[in-house]
């Protein structure tokens, strides 16, 4: 059994009002006088009932006794008492308020989200919070956000509370985490509370410098949403959509799923899915302009999710692919010529400013970008003092076979004329230092290079492939088709594939420029393109829409979806995974905060003032 | 006696009542009389011409009182006995304290007592008064005397009695002992709300040849207080105080309390071939006097 504490021990000075209580009663009591014949039979009467009840000197003094209690209960309500929840209750405690995508799942017979039975549990935390305790609020889903400081200010903490919204992105801890470690430098903190729908990964790479109280509320209803959405070009005005459409309950859920293709629907095919069971549907598109496509989901009954109804896709226009080689590097252009839908140029200097593929013996090329860059024969500049070429012959020791442009490609006897060599002492750690990644290692040092800056990925032959038996071997095109292919991509002229919550992907526009963003919820924000013409970092906090302005004319628009298939899942991880430990999350309907007991008290008080007044109004009125 | 015009003999009754109280005679239990005659009969070997018994001759008796016829027939002689005609001493004792000014209780003591005295003194009894006054040895007394001249005398005396006085009832009726002599009746108008305990002095009566009768007079305010809530209690003859919490649920308490003390007071005075009656101050004198005294065979019409 736990004892009630006391919040604020010095109200229990209060208690010393008694005495004066008690020498004011005995000098303020003047009962009316009345003169009687004799007090005989009054004598009488006083000692038989002394007799009958042993009681009567304390009713005697019953108004005392009333005022004595009266004054009791309210000392007591001032020293705050409490009924502590646990033993060991923390005097820092930082609580961790889940606000993914899936804590906006509501329930079907209440209508009441996951974050609103959050909500109301830290507010009955936050009324019962005592002088010497502290919460900090902290809210996650992708990131981690500090609502308050360590703080006993209600006000303060409900505000934080009342802010809080559900957002659109799938639960993160790793982030949120570390931010109440932060705090363990300033605050003895010996728990950490998380609320949460369970909607979380099961594993957590965060070394626990504390405990973990992990508070489960009952997952929402049932829920179907999409997971996936992509496309695929087939031909040179076909599109392949694919949209996968997923459900979190055991039993299967009906619903439609309906495509619009800028804002008109085209499409509409009946789904059934279970927990267990996703659908995916495939979508003709005819377009050879771009098309914003939404994946829309109706579901038959009841949705606790509807955040990931609906999906958008941005489809580019249809465009041969712009491709650049050195004039001389005539096994490349012959590889590269058969390809269909391509743009090949092969004149000296580049006449175009910008390629979607280049391949060059020169890194001397300027004037010229392209997101996908193939040097041949070429050391870059800054691995010179590295890597020294020597006029032997090199083989292949190794390959990254899951590298893009090494895929199906067998590079085993491969001989080669040059014999990039690593400079004395240096080795591959060096190379990753500075960006680069060996993909093929020969017998003296790195013959293949991959560098990635940003979007842009360039590929450093350090031999030149015409001195190798490379170009005769069936790798040579393969690896040709594979350039083509990642250009394609990169271009997205090839597969695109929906966006989902977070981050925007990067937007091709004007270089340096600056556009305004509008988002699904109206709000706009100025953003300037790189000199590259890229416009980057642009958030995506909620799933929807995005135009993009320049000025007053509307440039673009891209769609987010939610696309988390974990978040839609409404999926309960019963245990989460920490590096050294296991925490199992528990469920909860209420949360075990101390409970207050000075409004008990109160009422207590105020009722026995009642019946004292009542009582003894009751007898003075009567004894007129 | 009877009156005329419209004068008052006495301020303590009208004529009328005083009429038909002359015309009452006291009828005690027992005949407790003085050997000095009267005209209450003793019991036999009385010198009155009311026949009571025979009884053996015997050596030095009077010859006067020989049956003679009896002496012829039967060749014995044989005394006839005759009922006593002796004096019957009744004390009226008014209880004069503070208590008893409480409503009409002095005024309904001393009526009663006036009744009585006249009812003996129409007897040609001896009536003695006292009055419960001072705490002094000597008592407010009204010395024995019989005849219908010695009415107006108790008349005067206790109009004259005012209360106030602080001195218990039974201490009052010790007093009054050493003063008095005689037999017969001894009539205590008292509220009888005393802290003491009466048992020596109504035994004392008792051995000094005296029929006690005692008459309680309460007042309404005595029999059915009306009280409620805190109260602070004056006693009124000593000034003590006594606090009680919530009067109104002492009252149940409080009557039986108070029918107990009658009925020990009814006790005690049995017990001494007495009689007791309680009665309230507010009941009129005419009632008290032709109806209750009547039918309890206190007073004969």
């Amino acid at each position: 059994m736990n004892w009630p504490g006391f919040s604020n021990l010095f109200g229990a000075w209060f208690f010393l009002a008694m005495v004066p209580l008690i020498i004011l009663y005995f000098l303020k009591l003047k009962r009316p006088r009345l003169e009687v014949s004799s007090l005989a039979l009054w004598q009488s009467v006083v000692n038989d009932q002394r007799v009958n009840s042993p009681f009567q000197k304390f009713r005697r003094n019953l108004l005392l006794l009333l005022q004595l209690l009266l004054l009791a209960l309210l000392v007591a309500a001032l020293m705050q008492p409490f009924l502590r929840a646990d033993a060991a209750r923390a005097e820092y405690l930082p609580v961790l308020i889940d606000c993914s995508a899936s804590m906006s799942a509501v329930d079907e017979s209440t209508g009441k989200s996951r974050l609103d039975l959050v909500r109301e549990q830290v507010r009955e935390m936050i009324d019962g919070l005592h002088g010497d305790q502290q919460l900090a609020l902290f809210s996650f889903s992708a990131t981690g956000r500090r609502l308050t400081e360590f703080t006993n200010d209600r006000r303060v903490l409900t505000r934080a509370l009342a802010s809080l919204e559900p957002s659109h992105l799938p639960g993160q801890l790793d982030d949120v985490l570390r931010m109440a470690a932060a705090y363990t430098r300033t605050f003895t903190i010996e728990k950490v509370m998380i609320l949460t729908d369970g909607n979380l990964p099961d594993q957590v790479d965060f070394e626990l410098p504390f405990g973990l109280d992990i508070k489960r509320i009952a997952p929402g209803g049932p829920n179907i949403g999409i997971t996936e959405m992509s496309a695929r070009r087939s031909s040179a005005e076909e599109w392949e959509v694919f949209v996968r459409v997923a459900g979190s309950s055991a039993d299967i859920r009906s619903g439609e799923l309906q495509l619009f293709e800028n804002g008109i629907r085209t499409a509409t095919e009946t789904i059934e899915v279970a927990a267990d069971e996703s659908q995916r549907l495939v979508f003709p598109v005819s377009s050879t302009d771009a098309v914003l496509l939404e994946a829309r989901v109706v579901p038959a009954g009841f949705d606790a999710l509807d955040i990931d109804n609906s999906v958008w896709l941005t489809l580019p226009a249809a465009r041969p692919l712009k491709i650049w080689i050195s004039t001389e590097l005539f096994s490349w252009q012959h590889a590269v010529r058969v390809l269909p839908r391509i743009d090949l140029n092969t004149v000296t200097p580049p006449p175009a400013p910008e390629y979607d593929l280049l391949i060059s013996d020169d890194d001397k090329l300027t004037n010229v970008e392209a997101p996908i860059q193939i040097f041949v024969g070429v050391i870059p500049s800054d691995l010179q003092p590295l890597i020294e070429p020597a006029e032997d012959v090199a083989s292949v020791v190794d390959w990254n076979r899951t590298a893009p442009l090494l895929r199906h490609v067998q590079m085993t006897d491969v001989q080669i004329g040059e014999k990039p060599t690593f400079a004395p002492g240096i080795g591959a750690k060096d190379l990753e230092e500075r960006g680069y990644e060996i993909l093929v290692d020969g017998n003296t040092g790195p013959l293949l290079l991959q560098r990635r800056e940003g979007l842009k990925i360039s590929y450093w032959f350090l031999f030149h492939t015409d001195r190798s038996t490379l170009p005769y071997r069936l790798g040579f095109p393969i690896i040709a088709a594979n350039a083509v292919e990642a250009a394609l991509k990169q271009a997205s002229l090839s597969e695109v594939a929906a966006a989902p919550t977070g981050v925007l992907p990067p937007i091709s526009l004007q270089p340096d420029r600056e556009y305004r963003v509008k988002n699904p919820a109206g709000e706009e924000v100025t953003f300037r393109s790189s000199t590259t013409g890229v416009l980057t970092g642009v958030p995506a906090a909620h799933a929807g829409r995005y135009d993009v302005f320049d000025g007053s004319d509307l440039t673009t628009s891209i769609g987010t979806g939610l696309l988390n298939p974990l978040e839609s899942s409404l999926q309960v991880a019963d245990e989460v995974r920490f590096t050294e430990l296991s925490v199992s999350s528990t469920d909860t309907s209420r949360l075990e905060s101390d409970q207050p007991l000075w409004w008990l008290l109160a009422m207590l008080a105020f009722v026995l003032m009642l019946a004292e007044w009542w009582y003894f109004q009751r007898g003075r009125g009567a004894m007129t | 006696m009877s009156t005329g015009g419209s004068t008052q003999l006495t301020s303590l009754f009208d004529n009328a009542i005083l009429n038909q109280i002359e015309r009452m005679r006291l009828k005690p239990r027992r005949r407790l009389t003085n050997r000095s005659r009267g005209e209450h009969l003793s019991g036999k070997g009385g010198s009155s011409t009311d026949f009571a018994d025979y009884r053996d001759y015997a050596s030095g008796d009077d010859l006067r009182y020989v049956d003679w016829n009896i002496f012829a027939r039967l060749h014995r002689p044989y005394i006839k006995q005759f009922q006593h005609e002796e004096e019957l001493h009744v004390v009226l004792l008014v209880d004069a304290s503070t208590s008893m000014l409480f409503d009409d209780k002095l005024l309904r003591a001393r009526q009663l007592a006036a009744a009585f005295g006249i009812m003996g003194l129409l007897s040609v009894e001896k009536v003695s008064a006292y009055a419960i006054h001072q705490k002094a040895d000597q008592p407010w007394m009204l010395p024995p005397g019989s005849g219908r001249a010695r009415i107006r005398s108790l008349l005067t005396f206790l109009e004259k009695v005012e209360g106030g006085g602080d001195i218990p009832v039974e201490r009052a009726i010790e007093t009054m002992l050493k003063f008095h002599r005689g037999r017969g009746i001894a009539v205590l108008l008292s509220d009888f709300l005393t802290l003491g305990d009466l048992t020596r002095p109504l035994n004392l009566l008792y051995s000094s040849g005296l029929e006690v009768w005692g008459v309680q007079v309460l007042s309404d305010s005595e029999i059915n207080p009306n009280v409620q809530g805190d109260l602070r209690f004056v006693d009124s003859e000593t000034g003590e105080t006594l606090d009680i919490t919530n009067a109104a649920e002492l009252l149940n308490i409080y009557q039986d309390q108070r029918l107990w003390l009658q009925e020990s007071l009814d006790t005690m005075c049995r017990r001494r071939n007495g009689r007791f009656l309680s009665l309230s101050s507010a009941s009129s004198l005419s009632t008290i006097l032709f109806d209750q005294l009547c039918r309890l065979g206190w007073v004969l019409r």
